[in-house]
């Protein structure tokens, strides 16, 4: 193992550039008065929490939680009984339909947001095709159909690779001791993937909270989440528009950081083995 | 007369085309301790499946207590199963696995708490209910699957080789154990294993079997003093197995030397199997005995010698507490009812 190290390094400098230092340097920005593009001397400051205070922020947050947390739920409700399914199917076709569900994710995201765009416009070529009209575009409906397709998948993996690991002997012993289908379910399957269910929720609540693309194009902008709000703020000071709006940016997006790290640290207590998220 | 509980009458079952239980006929009384014994594939763990409701057969039926069962579910069915690989619930603790039957059942919490802690003394696991299944030694889950079990109180208990995984000492413990428990609780044992001796020492009746076909039912004294043919003699104990000719009632040729038995019913000159045990045979003077021939190999075995001795270029296998050194001629003994003679398998 030890003679393996050397070959670690290069992938250790690459998380202290591009991950450890942008961190730390998200950190000052958040705290001090520095200007990201006209440095020099900064002191420490707390004034940029008066952000989460700002109306607009305030909404988006809400908006981002409701959303994120509405959408997981769906994804839950529609993802266990198709990780369930699958998993009970033989190891053939099981991978099958599993790959019939992972190609789709390595087109780019962008064009399957704006493939929904179109479904969601009235008259488009998803009319010529379906005769359907649909008019969706622009509402929180749009955003949360996205969201759940978008994500989806990522509550049936991780469920997916507990069921199949679980022991069969084990749903037999549940019957052998008298419980229906129904008990065998409540009492067995489902506290033993308890894992899975929670990696999955966090797999898909975390990136449907911080997206921004989708709720920009589905959303047409009306209806802001966070990734937009950062977005905005940080642009604001590139497009050469005075104040400390990019520190402000810089302490939501540590703020969001925070909750990613807190969950798989949630994750990683109740599931010391690691299994579920890969 | 015994009632009989369980009766599988011409049960057929088949995976992927292939048999595994052919014409499969079987009773199994009330309070009886019994066990299928047979090497790995021969079927048994797939009759037990069938009686604990996990295979339906593709032919014939199952009857528990006079109703046939075919098609009951496990749930629905007053048997539990101590499964080979233990499948305790890693989710629960020792008490919820324990009492996992009774929660089903929506049995009431002072009951339970009673029950599991009746049924822990029971299997000596007094004050284990608050620990992890994951922590518990091999020997102390197989003690959790056998309470989780029997707590239910069925009239059948089957357990799928459920000494398998255990070390000599903790199964020869758990043998006898599990003996005890039976008697106590008069529960119908049925029993899976491979292991000849398991099933010696802890049976009422022995079912041997091979490629899904019993090849007999009796007790474990029948099965070894009286076995039915040249495979029966075989798995069950060290045998020496010859070719002999039935030359009339009483009196078998083997190896061109005649011995009275005590078998009779042949036709005359019928080709037969002749079964002498290893501990049957005795040393006596060569002068005195129709074989003789040279020691070639001797073992140490605790209670008694291996001994092998080779007549006429044939090796004979003999257990006994008599001393002799490589090389001796030694002429061998054996009493009439020691020699056992069975009719030639047919499809052997």
């Amino acid at each position: 193992m030890r003679r393996l190290r050397p070959y670690a390094i290069p992938y250790l400098v690459w998380m202290g550039i591009f991950i450890l230092a942008p961190t730390a340097i998200l950190f000052v920005l958040s705290v001090t008065d520095l200007e990201l593009y006209e440095p020099g001397p900064f002191s420490f400051t707390l004034r940029h929490f008066d952000v989460f205070a700002a109306p607009l922020v305030a909404t988006t947050i809400g908006n981002s939680l409701a959303l994120s947390a509405t959408a997981s739920a769906i994804c839950l409700l529609i993802g266990y009984p198709v990780a369930f399914f699958l998993s009970r199917l033989g190891d053939k076709t099981g991978k099958i339909l599993m790959s019939l569900l992972i190609v789709p994710l390595w087109s780019n995201m962008l064009l399957r947001i704006v493939a929904w765009e179109k479904v969601f416009t009235p008259d488009s070529f998803f009319t010529d095709l379906t005769g359907l009209s649909i008019d969706l575009l622009g509402t929180r409906g749009a955003i949360l159909v996205g969201e759940v397709a978008m994500y989806l998948p990522f509550m049936i993996f991780p469920i997916f690779s507990v069921l199949e690991k679980m022991d069969r002997g084990l749903i037999e012993a549940a019957r052998d001791l008298g419980a229906n289908d129904a008990q065998t379910f409540f009492r067995v399957i489902f506290p033993l993937s308890s894992g899975g269910v929670l990696a999955g929720i966090i797999m898909t609540l975390l990136p449907a909270m911080t997206s921004f693309a989708l709720p920009a194009r589905l959303g047409l902008g009306r209806i802001s989440l966070i990734g937009n709000v950062i977005e905005s703020k940080l642009m604001k000071e590139v497009l050469g528009s005075a104040g400390m709006s990019i520190n402000e940016g810089a302490l939501i997006s540590l703020a969001l950081m925070l909750v990613a790290v807190v969950l798989f640290v949630g994750v990683a207590r109740v599931d010391r083995e690691g299994e579920t998220l890969l | 007369m015994a009632n009989r509980l369980i009766v599988m009458s011409g049960v057929e079952k088949s995976f992927d085309g292939v048999k595994v239980l052919s014409d499969f006929n079987l009773y199994v009384n009330e309070n009886e301790f019994i066990t299928l014994l047979g090497p790995s594939g021969c079927g048994k763990t797939t009759c037990l499946r069938i009686i604990g409701g996990f295979e339906t057969p593709d032919a014939g039926t199952v009857e528990f207590d006079g109703r046939i069962v075919n098609d009951l579910e496990p749930n629905q069915r007053q048997i539990n199963t101590c499964f080979q690989k233990f499948a305790l619930f890693p989710h629960l603790d020792v008490f919820e696995n324990v009492a996992f039957g009774l929660r089903i059942r929506k049995i009431a919490k002072d009951e339970v708490a009673r029950r599991v802690a009746e049924t822990l003394r029971l299997v000596k696991l007094d004050g284990f209910g608050k620990r992890s299944v994951a922590t518990l030694s091999g020997g102390q889950q197989q003690r959790v699957a056998i309470a989780r079990a029997i707590i239910n109180r069925p009239k059948v208990l089957l357990l799928d080789e459920p000494l398998g995984a255990l070390d000599l000492k903790l199964r020869q413990e758990m043998q006898y154990e599990l003996k005890e428990m039976q008697r106590e609780l008069g529960i119908t044992f049925i029993y899976v294993t491979h292991d000849q001796e398991e099933a010696l020492t802890m049976s009422d009746t022995i079912v041997v079997m091979k490629d899904g076909v019993i090849q007999q039912v009796g007790t474990p004294e029948d099965v070894y003093n009286e076995p039915k043919n040249r495979f029966v003699a075989n798995f069950i104990g060290d045998s020496n197995i010859f070719d002999g000719i039935m030359k009339e009632d009483f009196l078998v040729s083997i190896c061109g030397r005649e011995f009275r038995c005590v078998d009779k019913g042949f036709e005359t000159d019928e080709p037969v199997d002749v079964v002498i045990r290893p501990e049957d045979f005795d040393f006596v003077p060569p002068s005195k005995a129709k074989i003789v021939g040279v020691v070639d190999s001797l073992v140490f075995r605790g209670v008694h010698y291996e001994v092998n001795v080779i007549v006429d270029g044939r090796e004979y296998t003999i257990h006994t507490t008599k001393i002799r050194a490589i090389g001796d001629r030694v002429g061998l003994a054996v009493e009439p009812d020691n020699i056992h003679v069975m009719k030639k398998d047919s499809h052997a």
